[in-house]
C-alpha cells in the first residue's frame, strides 16, 4: 500500500533583500536535494514580493519539510491556502519559476523555469493555481 | 573519513572526538562499527538508537559541558555506555563501551527529568538547573515562559492525539530558535520554558521572544489538518543577584499575564516595581506632552455667586484632562508633573486663551472668568504675554478676567514677580489669592499688591464647626473687608455652611452646594435656571 499523498499550497512574503540571486539559487539547490530524498515534489514560484509553493508527498514528509521551511527567516507571513489529500501528483519533480513582470528581475530569473524544468501547463485548469498566480502578480514589489 | 591512528585502531573500545556542535570529527573503527557510523562528519545525536528516548537523554547529557556518563539500551538485554569527557576548546572525548562496570545513577535521575512527548525537560529538570545555577553562584540568567493560545480548542476539536503531535512540533520550533546551552522545559500542558544561562541583552531576549511569537503563530500541519495557534511570552531576567533565581519563573509568569492582558500573541518583559514606576512615569510624561496637541484638555466652569446680591458673578475655569485610556486624570496628578517638565507654560497659555474665548460666548457681559495660574508660570515674563495675547485674540474686556494665584508665589520675596503682577494689573486684569490660609507665606504680601479677592481655602469652610474654626473664618473675612478685598468661600457643600458665611458677611460663594463645575456648553442653560441657594431653602 502506498501512503496517501497530500498536497500543500501556501504563500508567504519574500523577505530577501540582499543577494537575491544567490539566495534563490541556494533554496533551489537544497530543496531539490532534500525533496528528492523525502519523495516530495512540487513547485516554488516567486517574485520580489512573495513566494508561493506547492508541495506534494506523504503526509509526514510534507509536515517535516514545511516545518523546516517555516523556520526560514527569508520569508514571513505564511498563509496556507490548501492542505488536503490528493490522488495524483501535478508535478513530477521539483521545479521553480519566477512569476513577475519586472524587467530587471525577468532578466535575472526568467530562465529559472527552463533550468529547473518548471512547466506552467502543470497549473492549467486548477482553480487554486489560478488564484496563486493572481496573488503572485498582486504581490510583486515595486 | 574514519580516522586511522594505528594505536587507536587496535583498540576494541570505541573512541571519538566531537566538536561543540556534537559533530563527530574523529572516530576509530571500533566506534564507527559499534554505532553504524559510515562517514564523517556525523552528528553524535543522529546515531541510530532503538529508543528515541535514549537520543533525548544523550542530547541532554551533551548539553552539560562537564564530564558525565550515560548508559542506554541498544538491543534487548544489551546496553552501551557513553563516557563523555569535559569540553575543552570546543572539543570533547567520547568513549563508547559495552558492559561499563557501573550504571551511572545520574542516568536514572535524568530520565525522571524528561518530558517524553517533547524530549524537553520537565519541572524537575528546571528545579535541578536552578540548584546548579545557585551552586555556581550564577549572576545572570533569563527565563522565557511560552504559553500557547487556543491550544485547548485544538485538543477539544481534533483530539488529544493531534494535540500531542502539535506540542511536539511546537517543541521543535522552539528548539530551532534557541541555542544548545539553553535549557528547554515543558512545564506541563501547553506551557514551555526557555531557561537561558547567561547574560543576554534585553533587546536580544525581546528579539528571541518576538521571533518565537512569530514562529508559533505560523500554521502547523498535523494529521491532515492545518492548525493555527499562537503564543504569548513572558520574559524575566536576573542580573547580578542569584538570590532572585527562585523568583525568575514567578516574574516571567507575571510578565506572561501582562502579555496576555495586552492582547494575545505578544511578549512582555517583567519589570521590577521600581522600574515599572519609572516606566509608568515616563509614559505619563509622554502622554502629557501630547495632550495639548491631541486636544485632550477641556475647561469646565464652576459658578461663583454674590451672597448679598443673590446672583451669579462669574465662573472659575477648571482644567480637565480626558485621556483615551487613562480616563479622566486629576489636575492634582498632572499639574505638578507639568510644572516639573516645563509643560506648564504651554498648558497655562492654552487655559487662559480658551477661558477668554469661551467667556465671550456668555450672554451677560458682567460675568467674570477666573483662571488658575501656577507659580511656575510666573518664572518668566511669558505669563504677561499670555494674558495680553488671550485678551487681544478673544476681545474679552480685561476687567472680566481674573487670575487666581496662590500664596506659594510669595514664599520668596521677588521683585520680578511683583513686576509681572503689576504688568498684569496694568492690563486691567484682576488678581485673586487662591487657597488662602494654606501656604506659609508671611501675610506681608497682602499689603504689597491690590488683590481683588481672597479665596478662603475649603479646608476652613468644611472644618467641623467649632468656636475656634468660626473665629478663624470671621477673622479672615474682617481682614478682607478692612483691606478692601472681596472674600470668596470655596467648597461650600451644605446649607449650614452657606447661611453661616452669609451671616458673617462673606461676599462670594462657590462650591457643590451652589453648583458643580460644568462644561462650557451648559452655562447658558445654567444661568437661565439659576436660583439662589437661600431662596431654594425657604
Ligand atoms: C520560500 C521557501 C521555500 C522553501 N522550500 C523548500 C523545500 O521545498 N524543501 C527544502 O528542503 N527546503 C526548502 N526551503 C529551504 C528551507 O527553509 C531550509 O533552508 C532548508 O530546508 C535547510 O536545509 P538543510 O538543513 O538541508 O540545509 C525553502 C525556503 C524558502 C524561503
Amino acid at each position: 500500500m502506498t501512503a496517501v499523498l497530500y498536497r500543500l499550497v501556501y504563500m508567504s512574503r519574500n523577505d530577501i533583500t540582499d543577494e537575491i540571486d544567490t539566495q534563490i539559487d541556494g533554496i533551489l539547490k537544497t530543496s531539490r536535494e532534500n525533496n528528492r530524498l523525502a519523495e516530495v515534489t512540487g513547485a516554488l514560484m516567486f517574485n520580489t514580493g512573495c513566494f508561493a509553493q506547492v508541495l506534494e508527498g506523504p503526509h509526514n514528509a510534507i509536515q517535516a519539510t514545511f516545518e523546516r521551511i517555516q523556520c526560514d527567516e527569508r520569508h514571513s507571513d505564511v498563509t496556507v491556502l490548501l492542505f488536503e489529500p490528493s490522488n495524483k501528483r501535478s508535478f513530477s519533480s521539483w521545479a521553480m519559476a519566477y512569476v513577475g513582470a519586472q524587467e530587471s528581475a525577468l532578466e535575472r530569473f526568467g530562465n529559472l523555469g527552463d533550468e529547473s524544468g518548471f512547466e506552467f501547463t502543470a497549473l492549467d485548469g486548477d482553480d487554486i493555481y489560478n488564484v496563486l498566480l493572481d496573488n503572485l502578480h498582486d504581490a510583486e514589489a515595486q | 573519513m574514519i580516522d586511522s591512528v594505528p594505536q587507536l585502531e587496535a583498540l576494541a573500545t570505541g573512541i571519538a572526538i566531537i566538536n561543540g556542535d556534537n559533530v563527530i570529527v574523529h572516530a576509530n573503527t571500533a566506534f564507527a562499527r559499534r554505532l553504524n557510523v559510515d562517514a564523517l562528519p556525523y552528528r553524535l545525536t543522529d546515531i541510530d538508537l532503538p529508543e528515541a528516548r535514549s537520543r533525548d537523554l544523550l542530547e541532554w547529557q551533551l548539553r552539560d559541558i562537564g564530564e558525565s556518563a550515560l548508559t542506554v539500551a541498544i538491543a534487548p538485554g544489551r546496553s552501551l555506555t557513553f563516557y563523555i569527557g569535559a569540553q575543552r576548546e570546543g572539543q570533547r572525548l567520547i568513549i563508547a563501551a559495552s558492559g561499563w562496570p557501573h550504571r551511572d545513577e545520574s542516568t536514572r535521575d535524568l530520565a525522571a527529568q524528561l518530558d517524553p512527548l517533547t524530549g524537553f525537560g520537565n519541572r524537575l529538570m528546571y528545579a535541578e538547573r536552578l540548584r546548579e545555577f545557585e551552586a555556581m553562584g550564577t549572576k545572570a540568567a533569563a527565563v522565557l515562559i511560552i504559553d500557547l493560545d487556543h491550544f485547548k480548542q485544538v485538543n477539544d476539536t481534533l483530539g488529544h492525539g493531534t494535540g500531542d503531535e502539535l506540542l511536539g512540533l511546537v517543541a521543535q520550533r522552539i528548539r530551532a530558535s534557541t541555542r544548545g546551552n539553553d535549557t528547554l522545559i515543558r512545564l506541563g500542558g501547553d506551557e514551555f520554558v526557555v531557561l537561558i544561562p547567561e547574560e543576554k541583552h534585553c533587546e536580544g531576549l525581546e528579539a528571541l521572544a518576538g521571533r518565537l511569537v512569530n514562529l508559533l503563530g505560523r500554521p502547523f500541519l498535523v494529521n491532515g489538518h492545518q492548525i493555527n495557534i499562537g503564543a504569548s511570552i513572558g520574559v524575566a531576567t536576573l542580573v547580578g543577584d542569584s538570590d532572585q533565581l527562585q523568583d525568575l519563573l514567578r516574574h516571567a509568569d507575571l510578565a506572561l499575564y501582562e502579555a496576555k492582558h495586552r492582547g494575545r500573541a505578544g511578549h512582555y518583559v517583567f519589570q521590577s516595581p521600581l522600574e515599572q514606576r519609572a516606566f509608568d512615569r515616563r509614559e505619563f510624561e509622554v502622554d502629557l506632552r501630547r495632550a495639548l496637541g491631541l486636544r485632550q484638555f477641556t475647561l469646565h466652569y464652576q459658578p461663583q455667586t454674590s451672597i448679598a446680591d443673590r446672583r451669579v458673578t462669574g465662573f472659575e475655569a477648571l482644567i480637565r484632562w480626558e485621556h483615551p485610556t487613562r480616563g479622566r486624570v486629576s489636575p492634582l496628578d498632572f499639574i505638578p508633573l507639568a510644572e516639573e517638565i516645563g509643560e506648564i507654560a504651554a498648558i497655562g497659555r492654552w487655559v487662559i486663551r480658551c477661558a477668554c474665548e469661551e467667556a465671550m460666548a456668555w450672554q451677560d457681559e458682567r460675568l467674570s472668568v477666573a483662571v488658575n495660574v501656577s507659580p511656575a508660570q510666573f518664572a518668566d515674563d511669558t505669563i504677561v504675554d499670555a494674558v495680553r495675547d488671550a485678551l487681544d485674540h478673544s476681545g474679552l474686556a480685561p476687567a472680566r478676567l481674573e487670575l487666581e494665584i496662590t500664596e506659594g508665589l510669595f514664599l520668596e520675596e521677588s521683585e520680578s514677580i511683583m513686576r509681572r503682577l503689576w504688568a498684569i494689573k496694568e492690563l486691567g486684569v484682576a488678581v485673586a489669592i487662591d487657597d488662602f490660609g494654606t501656604g506659609y507665606a508671611s501675610l506681608g504680601y497682602l499689603n504689597s499688591f491690590p488683590f481683588s479677592k481672597i479665596k478662603i481655602d475649603k479646608s476652613f469652610i468644611q472644618a467641623e464647626p467649632s468656636p475656634r474654626a468660626k473665629a478663624l473664618i470671621s477673622g479672615i473675612l474682617a481682614m478682607g473687608s478692612n483691606l478692601g478685598m472681596a472674600t470668596t468661600a470655596e467648597g461650600i457643600e451644605t446649607l449650614e455652611q452657606y447661611t453661616q458665611l452669609e451671616h458673617d458677611g462673606c461676599s462670594l460663594a462657590q462650591g457643590y452646594y451652589i453648583a458643580r463645575p460644568m462644561p462650557a456648553g451648559q452655562i447658558a442653560d445654567f444661568l437661565e435656571r439659576f436660583c439662589p441657594p437661600t431662596a431654594r431653602a425657604s
